[in-house]
């Protein structure tokens, strides 16, 4: 009986040293830069809700950029050359207010003075308080015993440490960092820049084109799946995440300028919407009316509407479906946002509301 | 409670082990009853509201179980009695797992709206098909009388209870009764833990790893040929290395206990054949199927083509043990159809000359394959239609975009195939024999006992490390 305790025993402590071992080394490691910046080659992650955590910690910046999937091919280096600023991109796919207003906090904390903000209708959806939200640790970013305890007993970084470790060998450098991207890795790119950016040599006409975009648009406002359009939306509930999340964060800092901005969608977005669920092309209307004559109250806010820019909108060709545009109109948007040319008038704010919903009524779909 | 989380492995487990052999060196009785209330506690810690259910479940069929066995009946009431319990059964497995499904449909039908949602308590297909099983034994006359604690703890033991394996009396009940699984052994402690290990690993760090690959194919609007195929490739093995290490962690659970389960899962995708695919996956089911279903229906005594109507039927029921969805009905039928054809080929081919056996095989191996994942997509899928999408970008070569994304998930899916294929299942490394009650013989003799113990201890490691704090089991709502 005493030899195989004996085994139990050593079985055991062997495996609580290697939980230690793997700890260490993430914590030396620290592949997400959260407790120092990197000693070797630093790495970054696609991996947005994880990686903001070590680039707020990491980054120096004096402007945040947050959005959704329609602000996440920016690059920081565009940003900054447009508006003269020295940028950190925090944009993430599927974000909501709750999730983005958290993020924007721990920016402007570590020094933000000027947030430029793709604000979505969809954000104010309702969704999981930000405390019990299981797709954003709030821990790893306030830094809390258990965010450090889930960030360094974890087996992911562990893999991602021991990889960042084998790619400082100098022999192994070079092929390693060339090979990583293709890889089953999560801290792969070797440039801030290129989070989530598109490749240089990315075919745009191949994947933003009218082709494209009504097929999006006949798939959505298909009769069996219309009703999609206006799952989350509900007037009272956008209304109050917008006051909670966007206008609190607003007020709480009101040394921080924010440049906020509705995104050029697609036309046919609004349209899918006139066709197959006009409720919720109301709620949306009157969800940023409420947002524009709110915004134009608060000093430290530049509101700027691109939903009625016709010359884009109306471009199918700009789209990869119905709302998500393509780089080249990402350059415009910088464009805008630095001659001010859409602002919207804090005395007239629901002008361009107004020619959108003109515009609207007016569109008819092409047919193939 | 998840066997994969942090209160499980550090509170729940050793506490129970600890108060099941310290009862265990005063009675034997006591620690049976102690594990049976250790799993109601399990079963009531994420899902109170069911306990009572499952108690009058156990209730119900010991009662119905004792007319069987000790009451002096006659033969038609023992039909009765058999056909209340099993009706019983039947009855509230279809209330609680079918009502939504069949009131969705009337509504489709008749475009009504009575609308039911009905939550599924979890575990029930489980303790619900063990319990039958048990009755229709009691019916043939196979069963002794058995007392109730063992009896509740048969159907509550948590190691199986809200996944399986499907558990047989005759195979359980003696073990709870014998005096020896109450002592600390500590070799079946050791290769429990290992075989634990290896599950946990197997779940957290393997299925859980390729999860987010899945999203490739199933939650894409319109997914490529090469996201298609990952998409289905990964959700194939995020499923075998989710079941297959649920069932090592309950095996090596129920190891530390001194019991030892079933076989669930013998490397399923090494099968050359459909048949020999059931014969490898979900083991404990395809038995149940085979003994209670199958045969009951007359299985293949009655003529060929009602061999192929049973197998069918069999199947199709089998689809929808598995959800209450048209998607697990589809995916039912192609396994019935699947089976019948491999049937029909072993009828209709004669035996291929020797020198042909091994590219047979292959090529037996690499068409069964095919076959499974085209199932998996209609078994993930939210809908009929949407596996049609899925299966259409499969079978459509022109649309390809092999991106970084699409080469790294290519890469991983590559190792996950080599595991598959070129491992050795978790029987084989420990020696796990069910029938003989043996494991671990060559650790216990000395041979690569630091290998394997070094080994296990990483595996173990990096088990725990993997856990994530939002990660379920596929078999969880079956």
């Amino acid at each position: 009986m005493h030899g195989p305790f004996t085994h139990l025993r050593r079985l055991l402590l062997a495996s609580i040293a290697c939980v230690l071992g793997a700890a260490a080394l993430t914590y030396l490691v620290d592949p997400l830069q959260l407790f120092r910046a990197s000693h070797l080659a630093a790495f970054y992650s696609d991996d947005t809700r994880v990686q903001n955590a070590g680039l707020i910690r990491s980054q120096s910046f004096d402007t945040a950029f947050m959005g959704t999937s329609l602000a996440i091919h920016f690059r920081q280096s565009d940003i900054n050359r447009a508006l003269g600023v020295h940028s950190l991109k925090l944009a993430m796919t599927g974000s909501n207010s709750r999730q983005q207003s958290f993020v924007l906090e721990q920016a402007i904390d570590r020094g933000a003075r000027r947030v430029i903000w793709e604000m979505d209708d969809f954000i104010f959806v309702d969704a999981a308080d930000i405390e019990a939200d299981p797709y954003l640790s709030v821990d790893l970013y306030r830094r809390t015993a258990k965010g450090i305890a889930s960030y360094l007993f974890s087996a992911a970084m562990a893999k991602e440490s021991l990889f960042v470790l084998l790619r400082s060998i100098p022999p192994l450098r070079q092929p390693l960092t060339s090979a990583a991207p293709f890889l089953p890795v999560k801290f792969a790119l070797s440039d801030v820049d290129v989070i989530y950016a598109l490749p240089r040599e990315f075919d745009l006409a191949r994947d933003y084109n009218a082709k494209k975009a009504l097929a999006s648009f006949a798939y959505i406002t298909n009769p069996v799946r219309s009703r999609f359009l206006g799952e989350g939306y509900g007037y009272d509930a956008m209304v109050r995440h917008f006051e909670q999340d966007a206008l609190g964060l607003i007020t709480r800092h009101p040394d921080v300028m924010f440049d906020i901005y509705f995104p050029p969608y697609s036309i046919l977005q609004f349209v899918a919407m006139r066709d197959a669920s006009p409720e919720t092309l109301k709620i949306v209307t009157d969800v940023t009316a409420v947002i524009a004559e709110r915004l134009a109250q608060v000093p430290n806010v530049r509101l700027h509407d691109f939903r009625a820019i016709k010359a884009v909108t109306h471009d199918l060709n700009n789209y990869g479906d119905v709302i998500h545009h393509s780089p080249v109109v990402d350059a415009m948007v910088l464009k805008w946002l630095a001659s001010g040319e859409y602002r919207v008038d804090p005395n007239r704010p629901l002008a361009s509301l107004e020619r959108l919903k003109a515009q609207v009524e007016a569109y008819r779909v092409p047919q193939p | 409670m998840l066997f994969n989380s942090y209160p499980f492995i550090l509170l729940f487990l050793p506490a129970v082990l600890a108060g099941y052999f310290c009862l265990g060196r005063r009675s034997n009785l006591a620690p049976v009853i102690w594990l049976a209330l250790a799993s109601l506690a399990f079963y009531a810690i994420g899902n109170w509201e069911f306990v009572a259910l499952l108690l009058t479940s156990i209730a119900f069929n010991y009662g119905v179980g004792h007319l069987l066995i000790v009451a002096k009946l006659g033969a038609a009431q023992r039909k009765s009695a058999l056909a209340l319990g099993v009706v019983g059964d039947l009855l509230v497995l279809g209330i609680f797992k079918y009502a939504g499904f069949a009131t969705e449909n009337v509504d489709a039908l008749l475009g009504t709206d009575f609308a039911i949602h009905v939550l599924l308590p979890v575990g029930i297909s489980f303790y619900t098909f063990t319990q039958i099983a048990f009755l229709v034994d009691a019916w043939r006359g196979q069963v002794a009388a058995y007392a109730l604690p063992p009896y509740a703890l048969f159907v509550t033991y948590f190691p199986h209870l809200i996944a399986g394996p499907i558990l047989h009396h005759k195979d359980m009940i003696p073990q709870f009764e014998r005096q020896e699984t109450k002592r600390p052994y500590a070799h079946l402690i050791l290769c429990g833990i290992i075989i634990f290990a290896i599950g946990l690993f197997k779940k957290t760090c393997l299925a859980d790893g390729i999860q987010p690959l899945v999203a490739l194919a199933f939650e894409a609007r319109s997914p490529s040929f090469d996201q298609a195929w990952l998409g289905a490739l990964a959700y194939t093995f995020r499923l075998y290395f989710d079941f297959s290490g649920y069932s090592d962690m309950a095996i090596g659970i129920s190891l530390m206990f001194g019991i030892f389960l079933p076989v669930n899962f013998n490397s399923p995708y090494k099968a050359i054949s459909i048949v020999d695919f059931w014969r490898r996956w979900h083991m404990t089911l395809s038995q149940f199927l085979r003994d209670y279903l199958y045969i009951t229906l007359g299985g293949n005594r009655r003529g060929r083509v009602l061999r192929y109507v049973n197998l069918m039927i069999t199947m199709l029921l089998g689809g929808l043990w598995h959800g209450a969805a048209w998607t697990f009905v589809v995916w039912g039928a192609l396994h019935g159809a699947y089976l019948c054809i491999n049937h029909a080929f072993n009828a209709l081919v004669p035996d291929v000359p020797a020198i042909f056996a091994r590219p047979a095989r292959i090529a037996g191996a690499v068409l069964t394959f095919i076959a499974v994942v085209v199932a998996w997509v209609f078994f993930r899928a939210e809908s009929v239609s949407w596996a049609l999408r899925v299966l259409c970008a499969m079978a459509d070569p022109s649309n390809i975009v092999f991106g970084r994304e699409e080469i790294a998930g290519l890469v991983l899916v590559v190792i996950y195939a080599a595991l598959v294929w070129l491992a050795p299942n978790t029987q084989d490394i420990m020696g796990y024999d069910h029938g003989n009650r043996t494991v671990g013989e060559t650790l216990r003799e000395g041979r690569l006992r630091p290998l394997l113990l070094y080994a296990g201890s990483l595996v173990l490691a990096f088990g725990i490390l993997g856990i994530q704090s939002h990660s379920e089991f596929i078999y969880f709502r079956f």
